[in-house]
């Protein structure tokens, strides 16, 4: 196992007497992409917000390579890159002046590394457009862009495929593993598309209200030994029904066109075989992977906000 | 180049990428080449006079037509009395009386400055809460660079934006003037009527002088916004606030001169002129070093306020 390139101490939040945040404990390998998944309000936003600094930090601490970002805000900064909510730009600028804004701001970043920078996002084309004229996705991109400039070791990114067409997306989702799994880059996504984190992520860490409820490797969510929800296309249905039924009691619905059951992935083969035994046809099979989205949804309960 | 020039660079990018900032330019041109053609051919002939070696006798002979003429007329008695005074200081003092010209015209144009109060207190108003408005506050937060840093960088920017305004209405008044009504030498002199009395100083000295004691006026507003912006992060209300003190400011002072702490007010500070020339303060008992005291702890309240804001607050919820 990697070392940790950012950790979260009892994180804590309060607002006026409110607990935002609640202590939060986790910390995030380098090279490992980590979606950060929860609800509308259940503190996501503010947690990145205290990871950069943005906002005060009531109790415990982030520390970013090791660096506190409460009392060595430059060693720790310099190490992240991120998009806190929306990539806002300068409007009047074009996209290339909003990048050497904030190339100036840092050592190193040089024109060569910007026009890296730009291609890699697939930005060349509008770069020397005025950033108000930029569609979200165009923004977003550019976004990313300034974030990687500095070619940090943590990038934090909220949203990120927010507002991108499906073929940007996938650009994105691969351009996000490549830094991770090349660059070793510790990259920190939330999102709330819940497929596109199960998508690119290694780890999903859950908060809700303030709290962390889970941290899962996304893996350990597909191979899963719980039951699943297996349909099966068969003829002639009452024959295969009347059979199932006196196997899986109660387990069996019946559709228009397929059986429904709640089986072990391991259950499956012994099923189909006894069905053709039995002289029933099987035209399909499908098995309904359980979702990170029902995983999500078991874990959170209602989206409530307290 | 450092950290920090790279920070002003920055700012100097943003602030002239946009219309508003060159249209400030533009409406100190035009005021500059618009009152010069006003002198031009609307002012008085008297002003534009060249008078010959034997001045002396001419402006004996003026001021004895003027006053046959005042005897003539009930009214308009008033022109013709200040130019016969201005004329008899010349006679008694010997100095002979010289053409209007480009100088004069920069030493007049220097109530301009409120103009340019005016811009600053524009530019300090947003220059930290359009960040806000733009959500790039966030952006610019989350480099390795200290927000005291970023702030005075902010600070120091308005202060390089006001100084390239003044330099800008200085030349064009100068342009303007030299084109206008040509020059009486590098640094002639100048006869001023200081109310009561008349003096003859170098005009130079004038220019400085008058400039001078208006940048009091802009740097203390422009500060003032500055702090508003930073502390309701909201370029609205700093302009608001900030121009409507700039302009009540002297109301507010004689409304409240009955009262002793009265000169504690800023405002009764600002014009640091009312002590020179001989002229008597607003508030006996006051002194240019008292005046100069009050203006800087006014000053450090202000950018304390601004950096306790700046620097301790949370940025969310932008």
């Amino acid at each position: 196992m990697s070392k940790p390139a950012m950790q979260l101490v009892n994180l804590k939040k309060t607002i006026g007497n409110k607990p935002i945040i609640k202590g939060l404990d986790f910390e995030i390998r380098a090279g490992e992409v980590f979606g950060f998944l929860g609800p509308n309000g259940a503190g996501k936003t503010t947690t990145i917000r205290m990871m950069v600094g943005l906002i005060d930090i009531t109790e415990g601490d982030v520390l970013i390579e090791g660096k506190s970002i409460k009392t060595d805000f430059k060693g720790a900064i310099q190490h992240v890159g991120a998009i806190v909510e929306n990539p806002e730009m300068y409007p009047f600028l074009s996209g290339w002046k909003n990048l050497k804004q904030y190339a100036r701001m840092v050592e190193g970043v040089t024109d060569e590394r910007i026009k890296e920078v730009v291609s890699l996002v697939g930005l060349e084309k509008a770069i020397h457009e005025k950033a108000g004229r930029y569609s979200l996705g165009m923004r977003q991109r550019l976004g990313i862009a300034q974030a990687l400039l500095h070619g940090p070791s943590i990038l934090i990114l909220d949203e990120p495929t927010n507002g991108l067409d499906p073929s940007g997306i996938r650009e994105i989702r691969k351009y996000i593993r490549n830094l991770a799994e090349k660059e070793n880059v510790a990259v920190i996504v939330s999102s709330h598309l819940l497929t596109e984190i199960e998508l690119m992520c290694d780890r999903i860490g859950v908060i809700k209200n303030g709290e962390l409820i889970a941290i899962e490797e996304v893996r350990t969510v597909e191979n899963e030994e719980a039951l699943k929800e297996v349909y099966i296309e068969v003829e002639p249905m009452e024959t295969a029904k009347t059979y199932l039924d006196t196997h899986l009691p109660n387990a069996v619905g019946m559709g228009s066109k397929e059986l429904s059951m709640s089986v072990k992935r391991e259950e499956i083969p012994q099923i189909l075989k006894n069905l053709m035994e039995q002289g029933i046809s099987i035209y399909g099979v499908r098995v309904l992977q359980a979702t990170l989205e029902d995983k999500f949804f078991d874990l959170i309960g209602e989206n409530s906000i307290e | 180049m450092s950290n920090f020039m790279k920070l002003i660079w920055n700012e100097q990018i943003k602030l002239y990428a946009k219309k508003a900032t060159w249209v400030m330019f533009a409406v100190l041109l035009v005021i500059a080449i618009g009152g010069g053609l006003i002198t031009k051919f609307f002012g008085t002939d008297s002003d534009f006079k060249e008078y010959g070696d034997d001045w002396q006798t001419e402006l004996q002979e003026e001021n004895a037509q003027l006053t046959a003429e005042m005897q003539d007329e009930e009214f308009g008695g008033f022109m013709n009395d200040m130019i016969i005074a201005e004329n008899s200081y010349h006679l008694e003092n010997n100095i002979k009386p010289q053409p209007y010209d480009g100088w004069e015209y920069v030493l007049e144009n220097s109530f301009l400055t409120s103009v340019i109060s005016l811009f600053t207190i524009i530019v300090a108003a947003g220059i930290i809460s359009n960040e806000f408005k733009w959500g790039t506050i966030k952006l610019l937060l989350i480099r390795p660079i200290s927000r005291t840093k970023i702030l005075f960088s902010k600070y120091v920017s308005v202060l390089i934006f006001a100084l390239t305004l003044l330099v800008f209405l200085l030349l064009s008044s100068w342009l303007v003037g030299v084109l206008l009504f040509g020059l009486n030498g590098l640094n002639p002199m100048v006869v001023q009527d200081m109310m009561p009395g008349y003096a003859h100083n170098d005009v130079l000295g004038e220019i400085v002088k008058s400039y001078g004691f208006s940048i009091v006026t802009l740097v203390m507003m422009a500060t003032f916004a500055f702090m508003i912006s930073a502390i309701f992060r909201s370029s609205g209300m700093a302009i608001g606030l900030a121009i409507f003190l700039m302009m009540a400011g002297n109301t507010i002072v004689a409304f409240l001169s009955q009262y002793e702490w009265s000169k504690f007010i800023l405002f009764a500070n600002t014009n640091l002129a009312q002590y020179t020339n001989g002229m008597e303060p607003t508030i006996p008992a006051m002194s240019m070093t008292f005046s100069i005291i009050v203006l800087l702890v006014y000053f450090a309240i202000f950018m304390g306020a601004a950096w306790a804001a700046f620097t301790k607050r949370d940025v969310a919820g932008n």
